[in-house]
């Protein structure tokens, strides 16, 4: 461990992880958010002093400049580990913060995320929360900044909660819960729960979007009388979604994005109605509705739409999710040519071959993307210098490169952004597309 | 205590300095025991995140470093911060003078948990080379980790093996996360390095330059006003290390004096380039409203020779500044009746304690207790001398732990609670509460706070926070606040804590 081996000179092991900026934090980062992100619950750090405080601009900042509400930030409780407590353990100050934090805090749920050092150093974390088991539920999340990224955090957040948490219900006929939409690395992740929640009381499906709903405990807890779960990732969310089938018996489809754009928001609806044998003639009568209200809205922006971007060619950096819908939308409804696909949420091997599926077939462009699957940000923009392009939507990472060395215009659409405040902006749904534009045209407002 | 530069790293602060991070009581008292040397450190109960030696934004300012590559040896979670760094000093216009050339880098090593067992030695190794490969820079920083440090990395053995090959110059900063309570020692280790590797010894002086070392919190608009104030007595500033290039750094050695405007940030690098290199500095005072101002500038001009130049300077600057500074003290003193001063409580590092409070004596407003991220033993006389100008005051010092500060900040009730973005929800309140300082990115003139244009910006923008409290009531009355009622019921911000050893 730690011993310097001799040099090699040629031939030098390459190490696919040593990368410029990648676009995601690490795991206790992915469960922390999501956390944050269940109303009611208050995280509890095992880790270093630093590991919550860091993630306000690497995860709440990056998010559309997000504060971390109540409980986040330097509002989470946090044992704030140095050296004494590596040396003898940090179970006694961990037991010291669970008893204070409880006391203290207002919450209906206290999660303990514990970080590298204690999973450095050995502490039996799990073995000490039990200990506290009795007054408002304590759930631990096992896991190690170094075990892998926030997506992998988020889908630890789900699995103890499922582990420690749940327990069988009654199953509820269209009741559903919402999964795969991360919170703060899917930048919309508030609006486009609130779309899909909304969108479906239209036809009569009950949505638990568990992020964001007001008692975040009683959300949690409700996870097992869904009748489905609906995962909106190729990837991301899978496991979970496949632990409570294990559990609870529930089944769980996959939809690749949340839907954008009125044409694959009426097929999702569609879907909908043969999988949980909904009224047909009901549903269609809310799709007509809202196609109806959408294309006549469309109307409004067409003209810019055509002025500033009609076919452009266009690149899109972001997670597979959001890369999946906005290359819909774009190729199918606006008319653009997706010239390049950059998926950055680095999404495990075996589902790169149908998530490049998604996003090259069922295209009206006769331009089909180049996929890649980049985490570098470096070689991310080496990759878009290659590529002639009019339109770039990406994080804000790319906003100086688009604009000084392709000249595109670009918006940031994905993790991270910084340059713009997303409350409960969203693409999703039928008004989404229009959304999209709003603020593509922003970019390109002035004097015509 | 002198400096080692042969060794790995400074000191801790906690060692050098006697550093605490959890302290209630009075002023006069704390720099007594810290005198004594009976001052020890207590161990929270209860506390918050708030930033380690790694993650108090260590990471943030040595990537904005322009021609340099700075590589995090750690897992991907420790350096997320720094994913703003396409951007950070980007809106800040050509036209007020950003260079318009430049490029940030860094790396992550992405410790996994193979690399946990079999140690990341060779991943580093790569991740240097890859570093020079693709940037070319001209220097290539080396920042450590809990992990790192825990698995016992050899980051030293990885430099001095990989060196010969490498044409940026490598350093190693040891800032492993749990090395420390006290977030300063995260200052002291960069600039233990950057002393160590990167400034040079024999080349000429500059007799006309002047080191400054400046903070996240001062931000474009400073830097001009400092800029504008040391040109007008010929002299130039070297403003590291935000924004810097390497080469300003090699050059620290040649300068004339290195000025304060945190001395407790640039403490470590004040006194090694002194000891090292030969270079004066001074600690105190900050180029923080009219009166530090002009002895700032008077100090600097002691040291190279301008001593005539500066009155003339002062003569003209105070001139066409009292009349506004006037016009503001007249508007603090007329918000309540009867003569009362403005009550402004805001949480501030050691080095602004010494900065605001005088100011706030200068523009009329006082404040009842003052809160500060640490204390050591570094700045006593000029704490005292705070003490001895504005009558003893409370001091709380915490690191940014946010129940404690909005307890005290319950229950002093100032009329201006000053808030950073790291303070959780004290904004919430009856009465007025605005931001402490904004950030390095921030260009507006509004936003200003050092020297004679600051002095009058910051005042005028504290004026503004009496003018209108809606958002902090608002908030205060539709949300829930974190913390049950006992918490405020009871009278100690650190009720929490017990008696440990550092
Ligand atoms: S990678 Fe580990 S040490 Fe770094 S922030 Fe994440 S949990 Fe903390």
């Amino acid at each position: 461990m730690g011993t310097v081996t001799p040099l090699r000179t040629k031939e030098e092991t390459f190490y696919p992880g040593v990368v410029e900026a990648p676009r995601f934090s690490c795991a206790l980062g992915g469960a922390y958010m999501s956390t944050l992100a269940t109303f009611g619950a208050v995280p509890i750090l095992h880790s270093g002093a630093g590991c919550g405080m860091s993630q306000n601009f690497g995860q709440n900042f990056g998010a559309g400049l997000n504060g971390a509400g109540p409980n986040g930030n330097t509002s989470t409780p946090c044992s704030c580990l140095v050296e004494e407590h590596a040396v003898f353990g940090g179970e006694e100050k961990l037991r010291d913060l669970i008893k204070t934090t409880t006391e203290l805090v207002r919450g209906s749920l206290y999660a303990v995320i514990s970080g590298c050092v204690p999973a450095l150093i050995g502490d039996d974390v799990g073995a000490v929360v039990k200990e506290y088991r009795g007054g408002a539920p304590v759930i631990h999340v096992n896991t190690a900044g170094f075990i892998g990224n926030s997506y992998k955090g988020y889908e630890q957040y789900l699995e103890a909660v499922i582990d420690q948490l749940l327990t069988p219900q009654p199953v509820v006929r269209k009741r559903v819960n919402i999964l795969g939409i991360v919170p703060y690395q899917h930048v919309f992740w508030k609006g486009n729960l609130q779309t899909i929640k909304n969108l479906l009381e239209k036809i009569g499906v009950q949505a638990n979007m568990i992020f964001t709903e007001n008692d975040g405990l009683e959300a949690l807890q409700s996870i097992p009388s869904a009748e489905l779960n609906l995962v909106f990732s190729p990837w991301s969310g899978i496991n979970p979604a496949r632990k409570l089938e294990e559990k609870f018996g529930t089944p769980f489809v996959v939809i690749p994005s949340v839907p954008v754009g009125p044409k694959d928001t009426s097929a999702f609806l569609r879907f909908l109605v043969r999988r949980l044998q909904l009224r047909r003639t009901r549903v269609e009568k809310v799709i007509a509705a809202e196609e109806h209200r959408a294309y006549r809205f469309t109307e409004y922006m067409a003209d810019i739409a055509m002025m500033a971007l009609p076919h452009a060619y266009t690149a899109i950096v972001a997670d597979t999710g959001t890369a999946i819908g906005l290359t819909r939308y774009g190729s199918n409804e606006l008319g653009w040519l997706p010239e390049v696909v950059v998926v950055t949420d680095d999404p495990p091997e075996e589902y790169r071959e149908e998530i490049i599926n998604h996003l090259t077939e069922g295209l009206e462009s006769a331009v089909k993307p180049q996929v890649h699957f980049e985490i570098d940000s470096h070689k991310i923009r080496l990759l878009l210098r290659e590529h002639t392009l009019q339109l770039v939507l990406a994080s804000s990472l790319e906003k100086h490169i688009a604009v000084d060395e392709l000249s595109a215009m670009q918006v940031s659409v994905a993790f991270p952004v910084y340059d713009r405040l997303i409350v409960d902006r969203t693409y999703a749904g039928y008004r989404g597309g229009l959304a999209l534009m709003e603020d593509v045209a922003y970019k390109y407002g002035g004097p015509l | 205590m002198s400096i080692d530069l042969k060794a790995n790293t400074c000191p801790n602060r906690e060692q050098r300095a006697g550093a605490v991070n959890a302290y209630y009581g009075k002023a006069s008292d704390l720099v007594q025991e810290a005198r004594n040397g009976t001052l020890t450190n207590k161990e929270r109960e209860f506390q918050q995140s708030s930033g380690c030696v790694l993650n108090f934004y260590l990471t943030t300012r040595v990537v904005t470093i322009r021609d340099a590559v700075m590589i995090v040896h750690a897992p991907v979670g420790c350096s997320s911060t720094s994913l703003l760094y396409r951007e950070v000093y980007r809106r800040i216009p050509l036209s007020e003078g950003r260079p318009a050339d430049f490029d940030l880098h860094w790396l992550t090593t992405n410790i996994d948990e193979k690399d946990v067992v079999y140690g990341g030695a060779d991943k580093l190794r790569f991740a240097i080379r890859e570093a020079e490969e693709r940037y070319k820079p001209k220097a290539i920083f080396v920042l450590a980790s809990c992990t790192s440090g825990i698995i016992g990395e050899d980051i030293e053995g990885v430099v001095a093996e990989v060196q010969p090959e490498i044409n940026a110059t490598i350093v190693p900063v040891h800032c492993e996360g749990i090395r420390s309570r006290i977030i300063q020692t995260a200052y002291d280790a960069f600039w233990h390095g950057i002393l160590k590797y990167l400034v040079k010894k024999d080349i000429p002086k500059q007799p006309d330059l002047v080191n400054i070392a400046s903070m996240l919190s001062y931000t474009w608009q400073d830097r001009k006003e400092i800029t504008r104030l040391l040109n007008r007595i010929g002299l130039r500033p070297n403003f590291i290390p935000e924004f810097a290039t390497v080469e300003q750094f090699e050059i620290l050695g040649a300068a004339a004096v290195t000025a304060p405007i945190c001395p407790t940030y640039t403490d470590y690098l004040s006194r090694g380039l002194e000891q090292e290199f030969g270079v004066p500095c001074f600690m105190y005072p900050s180029p923080v409203g009219i009166d530090h101002t002009d002895e700032w500038l008077r100090t600097i001009a002691r040291y190279t020779g301008k001593e005539k130049e500066v009155e003339v300077l002062i003569k003209e600057e105070r001139e066409k500044w009292l009349p506004q500074m006037e016009k503001i003290q007249n508007e603090f003193a007329s918000i309540k009746p009867n003569g009362e001063k403005v009550e402004i409580l805001g949480s501030l590092g050691q080095g602004r304690l010494l900065t605001q409070v005088p100011y706030f004596e200068e523009i009329g407003v006082s404040s009842p207790a003052a809160i500060i991220q640490d204390f050591d033993n570094l700045v006593l006389d000029e704490v005292q001398g705070i003490i001895d100008q504005a009558g003893d005051f409370d001091v709380l010092v915490n690191t940014f732990q946010a129940a404690e500060l909005a307890h005290i900040t319950r229950k002093y009730d100032p009329d201006v609670a000053l808030t950073c973005p790291f303070q959780g929800s004290a904004y919430k309140r009856e009465k007025g509460a605005t931001r402490i300082h904004a950030l390095r990115g921030d260009a507006r003139q509004w936003s200003a706070q050092a020297g004679y244009k600051g002095a009058i910006a910051y005042g005028n923008f504290l004026l503004q926070s009496l003018k209108n409290k809606a958002f902090q009531k608002t908030m205060l009355a539709k949300t829930p606040d974190s913390y049950k009622d006992w918490w405020y019921e009871q009278p100690d911000p650190l009720h929490f804590t017990k008696q440990k050893g550092v």
